[in-house]
């Protein structure tokens, strides 16, 4: 079998390595595990200053509360089974946010695919809906560029009292590991590395299919929860690529120690797996916790209970090595660094042109709420701005604070310029969250790519974009996740970063859907300077009481016209004009007053008003 | 002279593929039921009629419905049976 | 004291918590009762939204023959009080403590909207703080909402539009004692202007009326 950084392997263990851990490494080497060609680029982005407790994907939006959120792609396994691969990416994400101690809060897609592909929004809403974790938003892109690629982009929002915040990491030696969830079997054995392959390689006819088990992954979550609550869990870590094997050495190695790991005291699915198959299967819905040995027992009765497989997999130890035993037998043994640091490609010199004169290439239009009205967004009760106009806008009960969330991307700018695709597609996200009256706290970032190895020169554009965008509006990138390789026959997708952006909100300073006149404000063209008034002109109307919207593609507007109805108003609006990238927004206000003072240097136009159906 | 011919299709996840809903429902058909039930995969059957001129061409009508619309072959398996 | 609510949870139960919270904005004290549980006790049942078992079955078929369901039987034919909505609706179905069935809605896919409903009986513990005749709006989010009519069931709750076939828009029923009712809307998302419409407040204070009135069964 082929490996990419066989003779690397090779050097760093100092010998030969055996079947096994070549078969381990090709997962954890991947880029969807060790983030090989994209990590030396993460770093250069801005991080966050207000984290909690040094956890990058935690902030504060109160003296009591955090937020966690994480973005996902799972591209090439809803590529095989449209239904399964989306339902599979859902479940993956929540998961994420869960092992942090967070109860899942709200979750968001970005969708792209060649034509409206129901096997997906299908997959979606069954498993979002049934673990009763809202949809509250997300982005359909429907485009022949994504024909043979589609792009399942899953994101995730959970909140957690700032002081039980759950590390992953080990913490001393002698801490054991429990396993639980659903069974282990074959399921996407290898899913990782052929995330990290052409679609038309082999592995894409030999991989085995993940099934999503929503009411499984709905025990897990309330199970998980039960735990926390008792003050059981000492540090956790989901399962999802890589399986038992990363998700316990990512535990050791991140508190300086080692592991082991008895794969026969895993429950099966399938008894005849060979031991690297259980040592690596991604199975879905399945979670890894440390614990005391005193706790363990209480921590499995509670599993059942959820009538969840749980066993006690293995424990920490003081030597540096990660070791996989099977049957009083060691089937892998070796320093834990070499699984955790995989080696890393450079960072591609990069140097931004001049904004081009960007084409208009067309999504096809799609009304949106026939997606959404799919999802439950509202289950939970802490749905304040539903989907439609924007950014969704969710309270904390309890708290005089909540949070905006959005998912956005220019795949059809990042086509022309992988760059400036990048940049606008940033800032656009933030016009997005200023125009719901909130500030922008932090994005997690999706990097949808091609071919690395064949273009650097493109990833590391959108990388660049990302930082710079980042550093022009004071926003830090709090987590992401790389999917890169969507090619088909050697044939890219655009270059699309996703940005997932999360922004504070006071519940009390809402402006909900009213009557109004609408006016357009802003430029048709789009630039850095513009953008920068563009923000205050939004900070002051919205504390004026005017409702703002604020899309990137102002040619169809149907679908704002189904949300104000959803209200009890109807729009009324000229055809507006705008070129593919620009700086403007939509106005609705019942108060001249607010109008006249917006700067006179700036474009205002009236094109219609909101009236009460 | 076409004639209408009645066929069920029963669809199947694939031996390889996890059925969640079948091992929920026997998790609870032997825990609950105490009944020595040792597999349960749930799958779809589909009750339809073409018109054909011979039972030969309604069955290769009915397999082309299935391998086109109604079973997605990454997976699942399907049978086709008159009546 | 304020009344106390029993929110029966299976596995897979998603609105316990929403009802929760809606009980005691309220103005009742509820408590969580698990599948091994029994209601005994309550001044109010109720079962909540969710896919209990995952629908894997048929929506409610299992949480229907769980031992709280047994419990729930026996509270009901004593004329307790129960509220079933969305899945809770289907499990009472399941256990043929109302009449009919509930299946696919005819667009063949979940539904997550607000509806506008009529309410078409006050006379009755649940709605007796509306108007006969008053048209009100409750989200609905559902995939198996079709009402499928068997007998006269004494309709309470009927969609003003047709959203997912049900015979004759039926949206909620009463038992034959009116102690029974289940409807496929979620009032328990209808507390808070906040969050939209709070129609779904009067309900829960309907309940109250009801109980503070000395209408005490169990």
């Amino acid at each position: 079998m082929s490996f990419k950084y066989y003779d690397e392997l090779k050097k760093r263990l100092g010998r030969e390595p055996t079947p096994v851990e070549i078969e381990a490494f090709t997962v954890m080497w991947s880029e969807h595990c060790g983030y090989s060609h994209t990590k030396k680029y993460i770093k250069m982005l801005p991080k966050a200053e207000n984290a909690i407790q040094g956890n990058a994907g935690v902030l504060p939006i109160d003296d009591k509360w955090a937020v966690v959120f994480k973005i996902e792609s799972h591209n090439h396994p809803s590529a095989v089974e449209p239904y399964n691969g989306a339902a599979t990416g859902v479940g993956g994400i929540i998961r994420d946010i869960l092992a942090m101690g967070a109860r899942p809060h709200a979750s968001l897609d970005s969708l792209h695919m060649g034509d409206v592909t129901e096997g997906i929004i299908r997959g979606i809403s069954d498993y979002g809906n049934s673990i009763g974790v809202p949809t509250v938003g997300g982005e359909l892109r429907i485009s022949e560029f994504y024909k043979h690629n589609p792009l399942v982009n899953a994101m995730a929002v959970g909140i957690v009292e700032r002081d039980k915040v759950i590390p992953s990491k080990a913490s001393y030696t002698g801490q054991v590991i429990v396993l639980f969830g659903g069974a282990t079997g074959r399921d996407g054995i290898h899913g990782a590395s052929f995330a990290s392959e052409d679609l038309e390689g082999e592995k894409a006819t030999k991989l085995s299919i993940q099934v999503g088990d929503p009411f499984m992954e709905k025990q897990l979550i309330e199970a998980f929860l039960k735990m926390k609550e008792e003050g059981l869990i000492e540090g956790a870590q989901d399962l999802g690529a890589g399986g038992v094997l990363s998700a316990t050495s990512e535990l050791a190695s991140a508190g300086w120690l080692g592991a082991v790991v008895y794969l026969d005291r895993v429950p099966l699915r399938e008894s005849d797996m060979e031991p690297w198959e259980i040592l690596i299967s991604e199975s879905q819905e399945r979670m890894a916790v440390l614990t005391s040995p005193e706790k363990a027992e209480r921590i499995m009765e509670i599993a059942r209970y959820y009538l969840l497989e749980t066993a006690v997999l293995g424990e920490i130890i003081q030597e540096p090595v990660y070791r996989a035993v099977y049957k009083d037998e060691v089937i892998m043994e070796v320093p834990i660094s070499v699984i955790t640091n995989p080696p890393l490609e450079d960072v591609y010199p990069y140097t931004p042109g001049e904004i081009p004169e960007f084409k208009h290439i067309p999504f096809e239009k799609v009304e949106p709420s026939n997606v959404y009205f799919q999802y439950d967004y509202m289950v939970g009760t802490d749905t304040v701005l539903p989907p439609g106009f924007g950014p969704a806008i969710m309270r904390i009960k309890g708290s005089e604070y909540g949070y905006s969330v959005v998912t956005h991307s220019r795949g059809d700018l990042g086509y022309q310029d992988a760059y400036w695709g990048t940049y606008i597609a940033t800032l656009e996200a933030v016009r997005k969250t200023l125009a719901v009256g909130a500030e922008p706290l932090g994005i997690t970032d999706c990097i949808n790519y091609g071919d690395p190895d064949e273009n650097p020169e493109g990833l590391s554009a959108m990388m660049h974009g990302l930082k710079d965008a980042c550093e022009f509006a004071g926003v830090p990138v709090v987590s992401g996740n790389a999917s890169l390789y969507n090619t088909t026959g050697g044939k890219p997708i655009p270059p699309t970063m996703v940005i997932g952006l999360v922004g504070k909100v006071k519940l009390a300073e809402i402006v909900k859907p009213h009557e109004g006149d609408v006016y357009v404000i802003g430029w048709d063209r789009f630039s850095s300077a513009y953008e920068r008034v563009i923000w205050n002109v939004i900070r002051k109307l919205h504390s004026c009481g005017c409702f703002i919207m604020a899309p990137s593609h102002m040619e169809s507007l149907q679908g704002y016209q189904r949300t104000f109805s959803e209200y009890g108003y109807t729009l009324h609006i000229d055809k507006i004009s705008a070129a593919p990238a620009h700086s403007k927004i939509i106005v609705v206000c019942n108060d001249n007053r607010c109008i006249e003072n917006v700067d006179s240097k700036i474009p205002v136009v009236k094109v219609g008003v909101v009236e009460k159906a | 002279m076409p004639q209408t011919y009645h066929f069920m299709i029963d669809i199947q996840y694939k031996g390889n593929v996890r059925d969640p809903r079948g091992e929920t429902i026997r998790k609870v058909l032997v825990g609950e039921y105490n009944l020595p039930v040792t597999s349960l995969r749930i799958g779809k059957s589909v009750n339809i009629e073409v018109e054909a001129d011979s039972p030969e061409e309604a069955e290769a009508i009915v397999r082309k419905a299935c391998e086109e619309l109604l079973v997605n072959p990454v997976v699942e398996q399907y049978e086709v049976r008159m009546i | 004291m304020n009344p106390k609510a029993a929110v029966v949870v299976y596995p897979g139960t998603n609105c316990d918590r929403d009802t929760y919270y809606a009980l005691e904005l309220a103005g009742f004290t509820p408590e969580y009762v698990d599948w091994h549980g029994d209601v005994k006790g309550y001044d109010l049942v109720v079962l909540p939204g969710g896919f209990s078992y995952g629908d894997y079955l048929r929506a409610g078929a299992v949480a229907a023959r769980e031992p709280v369901s047994k419990s729930v039987r026996v509270y009901a034919e004593r004329g307790g009080l129960v509220l079933g909505i969305c899945n809770g609706f289907q499990v009472l179905m399941e256990m043929g403590l109302l009449p009919g069935g509930l299946l696919e809605n005819t667009s063949g896919t979940f539904i997550c909207k607000w509806v506008d409903l009529e309410i078409t009986d006050t006379d009755n513990p649940f709605l007796s703080r509306f108007k006969q005749g008053g048209k009100i709006k409750l989200p609905i989010a559902h995939a198996f909402g079709r009402y499928v009519k068997v007998g006269d069931p004494n309709v309470a709750l009927r969609y003003v539009e047709d959203v997912n076939g049900s015979d004759e828009k039926i949206a909620g029923i009463l038992s034959e004692g009116k102690n029974i009712f289940g409807l496929m809307p979620h009032p328990e998302r209808a507390m808070e202007k906040l969050l939209g419409w709070d129609y779904g407040k009067n309900v829960f204070l309907s309940i109250l009326d009801w109980i503070r009135g000395g209408n005490r069964v169990v």
